[in-house]
């Protein structure tokens, strides 16, 4: 009866969710070299990152189907299956974001400008910095596994979420000091650039909202109070 | 040579064969998840599966083989012509052998134990008519097949929740271990010993009161506990690395407990917006003495975690030699119930009702399991180690902590139960305390197919072979 205690153990969908994870890093890492392109208005390079960031993302979003493929009903989890979804499909999210931003930089021959430069990497890094309080969360699942998601590990984690609610909260300042800076210089640019900057900054924001809600999504799963 | 003579034979050959898919197929069950988890190599897994199965059927077997030999059907319904009894026990042995085959080459998950009940049924139930089957000690032998992977469930539940709430969740795992590791030992060994030696062991002449028993079980249970206390002193608590250490004063932390001591005295002491305003100070010093705890060293956890993990590898090993045991008690009945009964009735020309199983009988089981387990057994046992990495040595150790106990406790009421569901059953339970990442729950479905299609598919084969032989030999 070989099979009954085999078939028992199901696909984890815990070591997908880390490699889906780091394939989202990838995309993410490279924003910085992005804008520093922008800066340098090396613009075909621009254009080259931007399209390696859609591969990397889209090779994410193969990955994200797959694991929602394997995850049969009849799968029992030590989590909220609700809950470990809604992480992946936030994980992608982001992936989806650090590209759209990428994109838009393709757009149209835009020059960042002097008033607004160190303000903007200050943003660009702190958003970068949340994303990456959030992989460490991702990062630790192996060991909220072996605790079962409680104790003294799920108190750490809940330590890091707090973290990474705090950085985003940093980043929605820098955000504001930015806005300003750009407003100040409206006269500069055309209407348009003006418009895509501001989208810009939208999406680049978005990296650190959206990973604060990954973090409080990984949150509903510890089991403590 | 005599039709009885060939029938001797023949009742030997299918008896020995049970045996050996027993120790072929069923083993791997008992030894395969601590090879799987690296507690034990594969070799040393079949010695100790050989030793232990071996010894578990023939100090344990017998009550569960009264049990099929004598316990399911009146044979003395069959006093006129006492080689039907002959036919009908070879043909469930058979029968059984010839459903394994099959079931196991379209991978059901289909148990011996209830084949060979199903076939001694049909047999019983159709040529020796309705009356001629115990009902009610049927009935009891069903519900152990219902109850037994729910109690083993149980009792990994409860044995994994302990190891969760104090190892696991604690700070640190590894002390806790070290301290749970006598307590756990102590609480299994006298489990076992006193429900083994309970009314005494089998071919053993002497016979020990209830208070001799528990207090044997109780010395024994002291000195294994007092070895695993000896073994795992010696075991490293790992410390932060250095570095982590000179980054963050300690001192900070201790300051840091002080003033929050003194704050919560001033807090209770005070009312309205002072205490408001002290109850947010509290919570920023929590969130500052936790921000310093962190910066310990990050890989600290797994490194624990993955010593927990060593220690109960070996609690595993002890774990895993008593599921062998009583897997051999439970399993051998399957082959030597039926092969007792016909063997009696050949050498006797009688139907006895209440013959005890002669010790040559409960050892050549014991030898069939054996062999089946080291001519293919020990391939199965390889083929689980190898796909079952899931259960980590602390799963394990729960899962075969309620499958042994339940399993030797059937033993011990004579009840043929099922170890392969018993072990799913343990498994599930330590899957709903949250230990397993991925748990498929459609076995569970299986599971209970199994139960409903056994019973008549063992019986109709055996008595399709039961005329079979009818028409040879009678």
């Amino acid at each position: 009866m070989l099979s009954a205690i085999l078939n028992l153990f199901g696909r984890s969908p815990f070591a997908p969710l880390q490699s889906h994870m780091s394939q989202v890093t990838k995309c993410v890492e490279l924003l910085k070299t992005l804008f520093i392109a922008l800066e340098k208005k090396d613009y075909e390079a621009v254009q080259t990152i931007s399209d390696a960031m859609s591969e990397l993302e889209h090779e994410a979003d193969l990955m994200k189907n797959d694991i929602r493929n394997h995850l049969p009903k009849s799968l029992f989890l030590p989590v909220d299956r609700g809950n470990l979804l809604e992480v992946l499909g936030l994980q992608d999210k982001i992936a989806g974001l650090a590209e759209d931003t990428a994109v838009l930089c393709t757009l149209k021959q835009i020059v960042m400008l002097e008033s607004f430069k160190n303000d903007f990497h200050e943003f660009l890094d702190k958003n970068v910095e949340t994303f990456k309080s959030a992989t460490l969360i991702i990062k630790e699942m192996h060991e909220l596994l072996e605790s079962s998601f409680g104790g003294a590990e799920a108190l750490k984690v809940r330590g890091m979420v707090d973290e990474v609610s705090y950085k985003k909260h940093e980043s929605d300042i820098i955000q504001r000091k930015l806005l300003k800076n750009l407003f100040k210089a409206e006269n500069e640019m055309s209407y348009s650039t003006f418009h895509l900057w501001q989208k810009i900054f939208e999406s680049l924001g978005d990296i650190s909202n959206f990973s604060e809600k990954l973090a409080s999504r990984v949150r509903l799963m510890l089991d403590v109070k | 040579m005599s039709v009885e003579t060939i029938l001797f034979i023949l009742v030997l050959l299918a008896g020995f064969y049970t045996a050996w898919n027993i120790g072929a197929n069923d083993v791997a069950n008992a030894m395969g998840t601590s090879v799987g988890s690296g507690a034990l190599t594969l070799r040393q897994a079949v010695m100790l599966a050989a030793i232990f199965e071996f010894t578990g059927a023939l100090f344990f077997g017998s009550h569960v083989s009264d049990t099929i030999q004598s316990g399911l059907i009146n044979s003395s319904v069959f006093t006129g012509n006492p080689l039907i009894l002959v036919y009908g026990m070879l043909a469930a042995l058979t029968g059984t052998g010839i459903w394994l085959q099959i079931a196991s080459y379209f991978g059901w998950p289909v148990s011996t134990t209830h084949s060979i009940v199903g076939g001694i049924i049909g047999f019983g139930a159709i040529v020796g008519g309705v009356d001629a089957v115990y009902w009610d000690n049927i009935s009891f032998v069903f519900a152990s097949w219902i109850v037994s992977p729910i109690l083993g469930g149980l009792v990994a539940y409860f044995i994994f929740s302990i190891l969760r709430k104090q190892i696991f969740y604690t700070s640190e795992p590894v002390q806790n271990a070290k301290k749970y590791t006598p307590v756990l030992v102590f609480i299994f060994m006298i489990i076992m010993v006193v429900m083994i030696m309970f009314h005494g062991l089998d071919h053993v002449s002497i016979q020990f009161t209830f208070f001799q028993t528990l207090a044997i079980g109780t010395g024994v249970a002291c000195l294994s506990s007092l070895l695993s206390y000896l073994w795992v002193r010696g075991i490293e608590v790992p410390k932060s690395s250095k570095d982590a250490q000179n980054l963050y004063n300690p001192e900070v932390i201790v300051a840091l407990e002080k003033a929050k001591k003194h704050l919560i005295l001033a807090q209770n002491s005070s009312n309205g917006s002072h205490r408001y305003q002290l109850t947010l100070l509290n919570d920023e010093i929590d969130h500052l003495s936790s921000a310093y705890k962190q910066h310990e060293d990050p890989e600290l956890t797994s490194r624990e975690y993955a010593i927990v993990e060593r220690i109960f590898g070996r609690l595993q090993i002890i774990t895993a030699c008593c599921m062998a045991f009583a897997h051999g008690a439970n399993d051998v009945a399957n082959a030597i119930g039926p092969l007792s009964a016909a063997i009696s009735v050949l050498q006797t020309g009688f139907i006895s009702s209440s013959a005890t199983i002669p010790v040559w009988q409960l050892a050549l089981g014991g030898v069939g399991v054996v062999a089946g387990l080291a001519t293919w057994g020990w391939r199965v046992i390889e083929t689980i180690g190898r796909k079952i990495t899931e259960l980590t040595p602390t799963r394990g150790f729960a899962a075969e902590f309620g499958a042994a106990t339940t399993v030797v406790l059937a033993s011990r009421l004579g009840l043929p139960i099922s170890t392969t569901h018993t072990l799913v059953g343990a498994v599930v339970g330590v899957g709903l305390a949250r230990g397993i990442e991925a748990l498929d729950l459609r076995t569970t479905r299986d599971i209970v197919i199994s139960w409903i299609v056994t019973i008549p598919i063992g019986a109709a084969i055996t008595i399709a072979i039961f005329y079979i032989l009818l028409a040879i030999f009678g």
